[in-house]
């Protein structure tokens, strides 16, 4: 494996024109979206491969058919090949698919974050390519605890029961977060290739929605799968516990609680890229 | 339709059996997982558990003599490629102890088990999230019999999914301890309360911004504090009423009696009551609730008459009207019309 191909993440239209800037200005664009001149200057000499399309974490937000031929359109122009990203699926996200999938071109991978769309996927859409997203590849990653509970940090995806599943669903990649307690060992346990998010580590994530529930009245205010105004693409929130002294800082999006790479993790990762244990960086395209 | 009540004793059962429960459902720490694994719990929870093998043979035994079954939680998170082995023996034993289901969260696993164990029925745990009918097929071809569907389906997906998966039950909550996120994708552990408790309880102050560098206006942060406000009005709800009950122990929400109806129609095969680790009163008052509902609905009364009567049961007219304290509260849209 050479330099790891590196994916931009976003659920609605980007300008993309930066991606194939020369180095410094893509330096002063990761500075400008995440505030972390280290992170700039490492991200800065990867181009580009991949435009991560739609949402991880929320049904909302999956987009409209339009939308994805927009951006795959883009995607196109900008010489990056368009993945899209699936959410825990209501019934009504599935029928949404059956309308995207097939708009997809032959061997386009698709993000999965729940078992049924991964199942669809695997018996309708055999010219689709499945990969496991962060929400199916589980580990405990609470930003609250410190190392002395590390050994419950763990995951599961080294299982064979867990592999046999993979390949029953024909899923050959794997996206994953930084470990909370990682060594320099990290991803070395993995059995697929994986995808590597950064610089936030996905928490949790609801069905309800704090900030969606902002303009909902009445008896079914953050009641679940309700329509939102879209809040979350205009703002967020950063977390703190006073008092407490965590290392790392939590931003909730929406539906979904993340926590920031400490310096510990963002090395390791670092020390797992030199190692060549992650095929694929994605990092958001616009700032939490 | 069957009355799912939890168990974290062997003395909760002819009790609870003889207030209507059909099915228990408990977790099993045997003594070396700690030791093994540096892990307290073999399930989703650190605590309710049974920790002797002796004591499920009995909740067995118990069981059955009133016609009951015993299902065993399997749910934890995610398993280890050593824990997957210590699991599968767990499971060797529950069968041989003539146990009846298993209740599993990682669909890997379960697929091992249903292959290594046919006698066994398997459930697939909410932990799992799956709710969606691909979700449920998939479940079926791995050897499930019964979906626990996770706490954020509404009515309509649930009678969808089990409409269109005919073969597999269809199980629903209808009582107690509610969750904030998604269980199975809510990568946390349970605090102990001196640390934080469960992130969702914890005390974060939130500082909102604009994602695009602007400034929060004045407009827009009165409407988030108000929003604020009321999601810990919210809260107070979806955690029992900040974990309170009636005087005479009939615990609040979350709540989906005055959804048992449309639940029986939409052919969900069984309805659970959460809270293993609760003491065993509140269990007792919890089976006697639901029971008491389930017999007005099989009886035939009509939606808003078993609504009259779920209630009327605390009393509760107060709280059920905010909608906060309902796992389904779409019922009261229903109702509305």
């Amino acid at each position: 494996m050479n330099a790891p191909e590196l994916a931009v993440a976003a659920c609605h239209a980007l300008d993309l024109a930066w991606t194939a800037a020369a180095t410094a200005e893509r330096a002063e664009h990761w500075q400008r979206l995440h505030g972390d001149a280290e992170l700039a200057t490492w991200l800065a000499p990867l181009q580009p491969t991949h435009l991560y399309f739609g949402s991880e974490f929320c049904e909302h937000l999956l987009p409209s058919a339009r939308a994805l031929r927009e951006a795959l359109s883009q995607a196109k122009s900008a010489g990056l090949r368009l993945v899209l990203l699936t959410p825990v699926a209501s019934p009504e996200v599935l029928a949404q698919l059956d309308v995207l999938l097939p708009t997809l071109p032959a061997g386009s991978e698709v993000v999965v974050n729940d078992w049924g769309v991964a199942h669809e996927l695997a018996s309708r859409f055999g010219d689709l390519r499945p990969v496991a997203g962060r929400v199916l590849c589980r580990m405990t990653k609470d930003p609250r605890i410190d190392a002395g509970w590390a050994g419950r940090c763990g995951h599961g995806l080294a299982a064979p029961t867990m592999h046999a599943l993979f390949s029953r669903l024909g899923i050959r990649r794997l996206e994953i977060d930084v470990p909370l307690f990682a060594d320099e060992e990290v991803f070395a346990d993995l059995p697929l290739p994986a995808a590597v998010h950064l610089p936030y580590v996905y928490v949790a994530k609801g069905r309800m929605c704090r900030a969606g529930s902002l303009s909902v009245t009445g008896t079914e205010r953050f009641a679940v799968g309700r329509r939102c105004q879209k809040e979350c693409l205009r703002f967020s929130a950063l977390a703190s516990r006073p008092g407490r002294a965590d290392v790392a800082a939590s931003v909730q999006l929406g539906n979904t609680f993340f926590s920031r790479h400490s310096a510990a993790m963002a090395s390791s990762l670092r020390q797992a890229v030199d190692s060549k244990r992650v095929a694929r960086l994605v990092v958001p395209g616009a700032p939490l | 339709m069957r009355i799912v009540a939890p168990v974290s004793r062997v003395a909760e059962i002819e009790p609870l059996a003889q207030a209507g429960a059909s099915e228990f459902y408990c977790g099993l720490v045997p003594p070396d997982w700690l030791g093994r694994f540096h892990a307290i719990n073999a399930n989703r929870r650190p605590s309710g558990n049974l920790t002797r093998y002796e004591d499920l043979a009995r909740a067995i035994d118990i069981a059955h003599a009133h016609e009951a079954t015993v299902s065993l939680v399997l749910n934890a998170q995610h398993y280890s490629a050593a824990q997957i082995g210590a699991a599968e023996d767990i499971a060797g034993r529950f069968a041989a102890l003539g146990g009846d289901a298993l209740i599993v969260s990682d669909l890997g696993l379960l697929h091992a088990l249903a292959l290594r164990f046919p006698a066994l029925r398997m459930h697939v745990s909410s932990v799992a999230t799956c709710r969606n009918a691909g979700a449920a097929r998939l479940c079926r071809e791995l050897g499930a019999q019964r979906l626990i569907l996770p706490r954020d389906v509404t009515l309509a997906e649930a009678a969808s999914i089990a409409a269109e998966v005919p073969d597999i039950e269809i199980e629903a909550f209808v009582l107690n301890d509610g969750c904030i996120f998604e269980e199975g994708a809510c990568h946390t552990i349970h605090l102990p309360g001196q640390l934080g408790g469960p992130i969702c309880l914890d005390r974060f102050e939130y500082r909102y911004r604009r994602r695009d560098g602007g400034a929060v206006s004045p407009r827009l942060a009165a409407r988030l504090q108000q929003n604020d406000a009321e999601y810990e009005r919210w809260l107070w709800y979806r955690f029992s009423c900040g974990f309170s009950t009636t005087p005479e122990g009939l615990p609040y929400g979350p709540c989906g009696l005055c959804a048992v109806p449309v639940l029986r129609r939409g052919r969900v095969a069984a309805i659970k009551i959460a809270g293993r680790e609760a003491p065993t009163a509140r269990k007792l008052a919890s089976v006697r609730m639901v029971r008491s509902v389930l017999e007005r609905v099989r009886a035939g009364e009509d939606d808003a008459a078993v609504r009259a009567f779920a209630v009327g049961l605390r009393p509760s007219e107060s709280h059920c009207a905010t909608g906060y304290m309902c796992y389904y509260p779409e019922v009261l849209r229903v109702e509305g019309r």
